[in-house]
Parts: C-alpha cells; sequence; structure tokens
C-alpha cells in the first residue's frame, strides 16, 4: 500500500548547462546555473515566470534574483551532494500540500573552472583558524583535508570485515567507464575527448596513483563542472505539458553523522533508513527495481550504497559491478551516465543523478544534448541514491516511468 | 623546533581538555546522568541530552577501529605524506581521529584493525598540546 505522497508529482524535464566536463573557459557555478535553468524551461514549454518554488543548495535567493521571479517556496537545504534527492522529496511535500505546483531544482558548481577563477568555497583547515565547531576542533589538527583521506576509512572497514580485496571495488570504476564509452557527454568518454579517458582495465585501476591508500585516483571521482536542473509538477500540470512526467513513488531522507568521527559503523550509511522509507512510500522493494543511479564519489561509496538499498548483500555490492550486472547489456544497469567515476562529478553529484534518472526512464536518453546521444536502457522503476558529506546524509528516490 | 602542523583553537568549553593535554592527561566527557563517555565534547549529552557533564581522565588506552594512509596533504601537512590517519576506539567507549605514529605508512598491509594504541602528547603551542596516538601492540 503506497504512501500519502505516492505519485503526488513528476519530474516533467531535465536539462543541463551548455557546455560541462573540464572546460577550457572558465565558467562560474552561477552561469552553470542559468544555462541550465533555461535550458530546463525551452524543453519543458514552461516559462521561468511559472516557477512557483525553488530548491538549491544555499544559492536560492540568490538564484531568484538573478532570474527575476520571486517564488512563494524557497528551499536552501545543502547537507552535500544528495541534498538535489532531498529537494524532490520537499519539492513533492510541498506540492502535495498544495502549496506550489511548480519547482525547479538547481544546481551548478564550477568544480573544475574554480582552480583558475575561485568561486567553489574552500573550508579553513590552515594554522589559526578561529574558534571552530568542536567536531572541526577535534579532527583539523590530523590532516585529512579531502574526501578521498576520510571515505579511505570506510573502505578499510569493509574491507576488514567483509574479507574483501581493493581490486573487487575497481570493478565498479572499470564498469562506470564502460558506461561512460557510450556517453559522448560524458568528461571521459574517449581519449579524444580527454588525454586520460576512454576504456580502462581493473590493473589500471589498481595500478594508477594513490592518493589515499586504499583508494587510487581511479577508485575517486572527478572534480569537472556541471550545471543540471530539474522541473517537478503537480499531476495536473504534468498533463498539461508536452513533455514525458517521469512519476516520484517514493522519496525519503536521513543521516547519519555530519563529522565522520561519529559515524558508528564505518561499513552502513543512512541510504538504509531513507530507501526504506523511499520504497515504502512506494509500496514497493528491491526486487522492483529494473536499475539505479547511485552516488559514487568513490568506489567504496556505490559499493556500500547498493547493500543498503537492498540491492546485494552486506559485503557483496561489488559483485553487481564485478559480475556484469550493473554493466552495459547487464541485467541489472547502474549508473548508466558514467558517473561522478566517469561522466561528471562537480563536487556535489546529486544533480546529474537525477537528471540521468529522467533521461532513462522518459525515453530520452537518446534524443541526445547538442547532438550527444546518450545510451537509452529499457528500465521501467529506478532507484537513485545520493550521499552527501562523509558517508553522512543519503536522499533516496523510487522513480518509475509513466503507464 | 617549533610546531609546524595546524594547530585548534580551544572553544569555549573545551578548555579542560586542553587544560589536560599539557599536563600529559586524556580528558574526556562523561554525562553524570547515563555515566557515558562521549567524543568530542558537546553542550548536551548526545545519549540521554542530559546537560550535566563532567570531565573525566581517561585511560589514554585503545584500539584502531579503522585507518588511510593519506598520500595526498595540503598546507603544512603536504611535506609529511605520505602519513597515516586513524580512528581509534577509546577504552571508555566511542572514537577518536588521530595521526598514528609506530606504524610504516609504505606497509599499510602491517597495520591491523583492533591493534592496541596509546595516546601521546606535542606540544602545537604554549597552550595546545596534540593528542597523538602510536602502536603499542601489532
Amino acid at each position: 500500500m503506497p504512501g500519502a505522497l505516492f505519485k503526488a508529482a513528476a519530474i516533467v524535464g531535465a536539462a543541463e548547462a551548455n557546455e560541462i566536463g573540464f572546460l577550457k573557459t572558465p565558467v562560474t557555478s552561477l552561469q552553470l546555473h542559468i544555462e541550465a535553468i533555461k535550458n530546463l524551461s525551452e524543453q519543458t514549454g514552461v516559462p521561468i515566470s511559472r516557477i512557483e518554488g525553488v530548491f538549491s543548495t544555499g544559492w536560492s535567493s540568490e538564484l531568484c534574483e538573478h532570474l527575476g521571479i520571486r517564488p512563494k517556496y524557497i528551499d536552501t537545504t545543502s547537507v552535500g551532494g544528495c541534498s538535489f534527492e532531498m529537494h524532490v522529496h520537499h519539492a513533492l511535500a510541498a506540492i502535495h500540500a498544495g502549496i506550489i505546483d511548480v519547482a525547479l531544482v538547481s544546481h551548478g558548481e564550477n568544480g573544475h573552472s574554480s582552480r583558475s577563477i575561485g568561486g567553489r568555497g574552500m573550508g579553513n583547515y590552515g594554522r589559526g583558524g578561529g574558534v571552530a565547531s568542536p567536531a572541526v576542533e577535534m579532527t583539523m589538527a590530523y590532516g585529512i583535508a579531502g574526501a578521498p583521506g576520510a571515505y579511505a576509512h570506510a573502505m578499510v572497514r569493509h574491507m576488514h570485515r567483509f574479507g574483501t580485496k581493493r581490486e573487487d571495488y575497481a570493478h565498479i570504476a572499470k564498469v562506470s567507464r564502460d558506461w561512460a564509452t557510450l556517453n559522448p557527454r560524458a568528461a571521459m568518454y574517449s581519449k579524444k575527448k580527454h588525454p586520460f579517458g576512454g576504456p580502462i582495465t581493473v590493473a589500471q585501476v589498481e595500478e594508477s596513483r594513490l592518493i589515499a591508500w586504499p583508494l587510487t585516483i581511479l577508485h575517486c571521482c572527478m572534480v569537472t563542472d556541471h550545471g543540471g536542473a530539474v522541473l517537478i509538477a503537480s499531476p495536473k500540470v504534468a498533463a498539461s505539458l508536452n513533455t514525458k512526467p517521469v512519476w516520484i513513488a517514493g522519496a525519503g531522507e536521513s543521516m547519519g553523522h555530519s563529522n565522520m568521527l561519529e559515524m558508528d559503523d564505518f561499513t552502513a550509511t543512512s541510504a538504509r533508513a531513507s530507501a526504506e522509507a523511499a520504497y515504502t512510500m512506494a509500496g514497493m522493494g528491491p526486487s522492483d527495481m529494473e536499475m539505479a543511479l547511485v552516488y559514487d564519489s568513490f568506489t567504496i561509496t556505490a559499493a556500500i550504497t547498493v547493500e543498503m538499498l537492498g540491492l546485494a548483500r552486506r559485503g557483496e555490492g561489488h559483485l553487481l559491478w564485478k559480475d556484469g550486472h550493473a554493466a552495459p547489456g547487464g541485467k541489472f544497469p547502474i549508473n548508466t551516465n558514467g558517473g561522478g567515476l566517469s561522466f561528471n562529478h562537480s563536487g556535489m553529484y546529486g544533480m546529474p543523478l537525477l537528471i540521468e534518472a529522467y533521461r532513462q526512464l522518459s525515453g530520452t536518453a537518446e534524443d541526445g544534448i547538442n547532438g550527444d546521444k546518450g545510451k537509452q536502457t529499457s528500465a521501467r522503476t529506478c532507484v537513485v541514491n545520493g550521499t552527501g558529506g562523509s558517508l553522512s546524509t543519503t536522499g533516496t528516490l523510487v522513480l518509475v516511468a509513466d503507464d | 623546533m617549533s610546531y609546524e602542523l595546524p594547530v585548534p583553537t580551544p572553544g569555549t568549553h573545551t578548555r579542560p581538555f586542553w587544560e589536560g593535554t599539557r599536563a600529559g592527561k586524556l580528558m574526556l566527557p562523561r554525562c553524570q546522568d547515563c555515566n557515558r563517555v562521549h567524543w568530542y565534547p558537546r553542550f548536551i549529552c548526545p545519549h540521554c541530552h542530559s546537560a550535566n557533564l563532567e570531565w573525566i581522565e581517561g585511560s589514554g588506552e585503545g584500539t584502531i577501529h579503522t585507518f588511510a594512509v593519506q598520500h595526498v596533504a595540503y598546507g603544512p601537512w603536504a611535506k609529511h605524506a605520505p602519513f597515516v590517519t586513524a580512528y581509534v576506539d577509546l577504552k571508555e567507549g566511542d572514537r577518536m581521529l588521530t595521526v598514528l605514529r609506530g606504524v610504516d605508512p609504505a606497509k599499510p598491509e602491517d597495520i591491523r584493525v583492533g591493534a592496541k594504541v596509546r595516546v601521546e602528547f606535542e606540544a602545537g603551542s604554549d597552550d595546545v598540546h596534540i593528542p597523538f596516538w602510536r602502536v603499542v601492540e601489532g
């Protein structure tokens, strides 16, 4: 029996900034946002002026001002890369409550361009940073500066508990690249597109440069430029549009911790809780899912997440990739765009998950963007999971194709 | 030689901890109602939500919960890479982050989850001594 919010709204369009990836000409995060929103408006035929709710990570008021709109529902939830899955959850609730009929979820992040022009925001982990939160105060002395250094601890614990080898997880990186070679929009589509692009082997993943043992660089996502936006609408508005709706059957969110210091079980995330909420709302379970889009900031993130989503047994998540099920032509496609490992990852990857989910379930993956055609699967249901922070926060969606 | 790595600024409620470090003591916050130790220091007990908190002297003993080898680091830590970071399960309960001592970053396979560790302190400044944990038994 589905919950009250079951199919209370649909994603009715998904678009990206004009150019994404490792851009030669630097762009700002705001430009990436605005391009995606403009493209979304053209795709759906919904004028920007008709947007009633705006959901973004801390940018919402500036975005609205830039667009010249004054929405009646504003949400700036910013809890890491899963924020956008949570935004969909929040928009679903706002639409169900009758407050709004049309919601915009948007993200732009110049992860690559910020190296030359700034604008991404960096935490102060230098000497003498002033009084911080106690969690930062008690961890800032120990030199972990980035996500790889944090996530590596979870991988070691996962390997310790389940007796897995690093190579087991390397298959996730290899298969993600297989998908990317089918997607011309992927940053690692080909050697022509990027010197390190094109197919890779498990051996190459294993032998690449160490970032934070056991993570080599090919176990880690990229840092690119990306902008994306999706439009969410009530059933009534969805019925009036020419785009195909992809129904939000279930949504859930949860968190385990903020600082990794507070992670009780390094082999598990709150995706189990957010997925349970989403499955319950949908009246469906893992066995009803025909594909998955999961946050692969690192290979270990994806492995743990599919276990939490009930798609694999504990300690066996990597087998979905190793045994070929998640790969092109496999029985359970995962991360069909190439993922954060090989498609695009600007810093917070939750938006590309939504965009790919919309394309697959609306059957528009092969329509292409800027003439670049993606790879269409036959899936009619998809579980989408975003993970934010240091395996901290999660948002899960169960999306289904229109009947 | 003066300490060149990042040194935290003591917060408004964590001074007993840093005073302890200067005396070579690992002070830990404990709830007087549920008797559980928590880390990091809170304004409220995360287990039972009591505000009756006290500081106790910990044993300085623990075990490795998990670890990683940082091959890429920024700022003052950059020239120390590779180094081994670890989450340490405290004998009193809960967990601390540290940089491990007494281990070889080039041989992570020799580092054992569950190995016993002991705290030691290094002067980061006159006020703040930094806890580091050393493997005392493989």
